[in-house]
């Protein structure tokens, strides 16, 4: 990432991430308060604002939830104050309740949240379509499909916001979120963070029974209002082309058609309307836009959100166009779209002969028939990689006593855990899930229920599950995977980190503590590279016959290193003494770390650059044969 | 026309990084540049890559299949694993570098007879696609900068030798100076050098190049 550009006061053109895009134009438009829980593909936004924190005197705190995120933000929009927050489909999921609320109470300083799907599910649980937030909540919505939109985007949406006192929500999918491209950065109009008084802007933000029923009736008051507006924006227009088809699209979609169209010499012919406002939709757009088409092809990805209204629409504007989409099979609803994808959808509506690429994805098959999978894995030295060795090895030794169990992974970096070599795992759903399902399992299986949740997740949304789960007596085993930081998305601070956002000091929140709180009785908290320990402190917590806790702690290696780095110390390697290695791949076998391959001599090699030094294999060595080297490379 | 590069490697060799140089490069220099760029999840050694277009008309931040000009692959297995990307008789820059993945090297241990895949059996794969192809040892050449990690920038410094990437090379090296850490720009800029004079000697045998210097 290069910071310089998204603080400069320069006003040039610069190359940007989609994501550092959205947090130069919140800055351009003095946002003053930010809250982020981290995940792809929003982080980015997070972790830019938190490097810029020290060039600026804006508030930001990375929250134990979106939900939190999201009322951190409608706080000091209450307050007058503009804030931002951005969260992946599922946090959106998660920030849902108080989002529906906002709709009904509004708010006063521009409150902009940033809802990032994941078709495809690159990064996520599932393909969430987060669009439909938008009319279910009453909450306009912009839609940008390339940096610059996003970053302008994101500017009006802070006008929007306080015209009509609503929260505005940024819609952005992965390729937009992850797409670099050319931003022409404005003025930066900032000015100092002041705190306000309250007794000078009371007024009253609740919702309930009476009150909401006759805020209901302003929420669609506000919505026809923004319908209107809506008809003019800058971020709908339209392209006519000289024949009877047109495409309406929007978000990323929109620089598929464009490309589509230069390759099928169809620019100039086949009309385009780009959709930038897609809740409330600008109708009057569409039916103007469809009136006197004969084909009207809808590109969208995900469900047909836009496509239903098309129909809608049609049936009294122009019920005899043909309208190509999901409806007709042109497009599917399952996984991202691409430009192959969208070519292909349009060159068989217009009836051109267009070469297949399935040739070229079928030759290209054959050649890499042998290549092996690069599945993500535990980084070398990852903590969590000794924890399921320990963790292995003991329940091994219980399933000989005649033992059996279930295992619920939850959502982090030790989900790796379902990926082969290393797969084993009952289930995962989401944060904090694999809590709230032991505590169903414990009633409905004879096997013993393990838990993993790291300590992101824990905090996030594991606490409420271990307090029903002691209240009731529900008896299982929980690993608490602490390793100091949320890893998966890039090592951004918890409440198990000594720093908040910008790297400023924080107070550690002890997950032991809460645990004890709660009531917990079985509590052992592990070093977890500690790996001979460990076997018999899990075995006794899965002997237990009660609730469990095991905190198994190290810090993450990634964030380890940075923290070595920092120190100006060596991270040390180890390598294998091959005088003493009796080839029985015990390392190899147990640990499948990514700095292990097999020499010329059938050996096990460590590679010197990928080593972290971490010792964990080789204090597991029978014939200890794996040696500290002397100094990295 | 656009210039298409489509950029591969392993989580950790700093793709993300080079991409970014790229591109701030290329905005410097006047052009138009748009990426699509995977990657989410932050643990190393999985597959990452980048899709990178220079030019007017590139619309999508996406490559169509059998439309990129050129693979740049930090991992020699890397280069295959996206061959449907690549133009027949595109240009391939891939490392000599390969990195076995754990699952690969299970595999060895526990079924007999099985071997490595090696830099010469990816090689004579491409061969099918494209007779345009150079190895550079970048792992070396990284060494001989002075930091190991410099991988990326040696690729950089070969692309930068072609005709068709348009770039100027003193924005190149400001961009280098502005994004990578300030003890390892010396570095960094030895590895753009290194890798620059190397592609004369490989690359610029199979495709056009600026004039050497």
């Amino acid at each position: 990432m290069v910071l310089k550009d998204v603080i400069t006061n320069e006003k040039k053109s610069a190359f940007m991430l989609c994501n550092e895009a959205i947090v130069r134009g919140a800055l351009e438009a003095d946002v003053k308060v930010v809250a982020f829980y981290p995940g792809a593909p929003t982080s980015e936004v997070l972790d830019t604002f938190s490097e810029a924190l020290g060039n600026f005197d804006y508030q930001m705190e990375i929250t134990t939830n979106e939900k939190v995120a999201l009322e951190v933000c409608a706080g000091a929009s209450f307050a007058g104050l503009r804030s931002l927050t951005a969260m992946k489909s599922v946090g959106a999921n998660v920030a849902s309740d108080t989002l529906f609320v906002l709709g009904y109470t509004g708010v006063r300083g521009g409150l902009v949240l940033v809802i990032a799907d994941d078709p495809h599910a690159h990064s996520s649980q599932s393909e969430e379509d987060g669009r439909f937030f938008a009319p279910n909540a009453y909450i306009p919505m912009l839609e940008p499909s390339s940096p610059q939109e996003a970053k302008d985007m994101v500017k009006k949406a802070f006008e929007i916001s306080e015209r009509h006192r609503v929260p505005v929500i940024i819609r952005t999918v992965t390729r937009v979120n992850h797409q670099s491209g050319i931003v022409q950065l404005e003025n930066m109009e900032r000015t100092g963070f002041k705190k306000v008084k309250w007794k000078e802007l009371r007024e009253e933000f609740t919702t309930l029974g009476e009150v909401a029923r006759q805020k209901k009736l302003k929420m669609l008051e506000r919505t026809e209002k923004l319908t209107k507006e809506f008809e003019n924006s800058e971020f709908n227009f339209v392209t006519r082309g000289d024949s009877d088809a047109g495409v309406i699209t929007s978000s990323v979609s929109y620089l598929y058609v464009l490309e589509a169209l230069k390759v099928l010499n169809l620019q100039g012919k086949v009309s385009v309307l780009k959709l930038g406002t897609t809740y409330p939709l600008p109708k009057g757009m569409i039916r103007s836009f469809i009136k006197d088409l004969k084909r009207v092809i809808v590109a969208e990805e995900l469900s047909p959100y836009l496509e239903k209204e098309v129909y809608a629409i049609a049936k009294d504007t122009n019920p005899s166009v043909a309208i190509f989409g999901k409806n007709s099979g042109t497009f599917s609803e399952a996984w991202e779209y691409n430009p192959n994808i969208v070519v292909k959808g349009i060159a068989s509506v217009m009836g051109i002969e267009y070469p297949d690429y399935a040739p070229i994805i079928q030759d290209a098959k054959q050649l890499k028939a042998l290549i092996p999978d690069r599945y993500p894995t535990f980084c070398a030295g990852c903590p969590h990689r000794a924890t399921f060795v320990a963790l292995n090895q003991a329940l091994r030794i219980q399933v000989a006593k005649g033992q059996e169990h279930y295992f619920a992974n939850d959502i982090g970096c030790y989900s790796m855990w379902v990926f082969p070599p290393i797969s084993r795992s009952d289930s995962s759903l989401c944060m904090g899930a694999s809590v709230g399902v032991a505590n169903g399992l414990s009633h409905a299986i004879e096997e013993r229920v393990v838990a993993a949740v790291g300590d992101s997740t824990f905090y996030h949304a594991a606490i409420p599950a271990l307090i029903d789960a002691v209240h009731n007596g529900n008896k299982f085993t929980l690993l608490i995977l602490d390793n100091s930081v949320t890893a998966m998305t890039g090592q951004q601070s918890n409440p198990s980190t000594e720093f908040t956002a910008g790297w400023k000091q924080g107070k550690k929140v002890s997950i032991e503590n809460i645990c004890k709180a709660i009531g917990v009785e079985f509590l052992e908290i592990v070093d977890s590279y500690d790996v001979k320990n460990n076997v018999e402190v899990f075995r006794k917590a899965l002997d237990y016959d009660g609730l469990s806790v095991v905190i198994s702690r190290r810090e993450c290696a990634l964030y380890g290193d940075r923290n070595k780095r920092r120190r100006g110390e060596p991270i040390v390697p180890f390598h294998v003494d091959k005088s003493l290695c009796k080839r029985p791949y015990m390392c190899l076998r147990t640990f499948y770390c990514p700095a292990y391959d097999i020499d010329e001599d059938q050996q096990p090699r460590i590679s010197q650059d990928l080593c972290d030094g971490c010792s964990v294999c080789s204090k597991l060595c029978p014939f200890q044969s794996i040696k500290r080297s002397e100094v990295k490379a | 026309m656009s210039l298409n590069i489509f950029l591969c490697g392993v989580g950790g060799q700093g793709l993300v990084l080079l991409t970014s140089v790229i591109g701030d490069a290329c905005a410097k220099s006047g052009k138009k540049v748009i990426t699509g760029e995977m990657y989410g999840l932050s643990q190393r050694s999985g597959t990452v890559f980048v899709h990178l277009r220079i030019g007017e008309d590139a619309f999508s931040p996406l490559i169509r299949y059998g439309d990129a000009d050129i693979i740049i692959a930090l991992e020699a297995i890397e280069a295959l694993r996206y061959i449907e990307y690549l133009k027949k008789d595109g240009i391939i820059l891939m490392n000599k570098r390969i990195m076995h993945p754990p699952i690969e090297t299970s595999k060895i241990i526990t079924e007999k007879g099985t071997k490595y895949l090696t830099v010469e059996d990816v090689v004579s794969k491409l061969r099918n696609w494209t007779p345009n192809i150079a190895v550079i040892d970048a792992l070396k050449l990284a060494r001989d900068s002075g930091n190991v990690n410099t991988e990326n920038t040696v690729f950089l410094g070969c692309l930068s030798a072609l005709e068709a990437f348009p770039a100027e090379e003193s924005y190149i090296r400001e961009s280098i100076a502005e994004a990578v850490p300030k003890k390892t720009v010396e570095q960094n800029l030895k590895a753009f050098d290194l890798g620059k004079k190397n592609a004369h000697d490989s690359l610029c045998t199979l495709v056009a190049c600026k004039s050497a210097p």
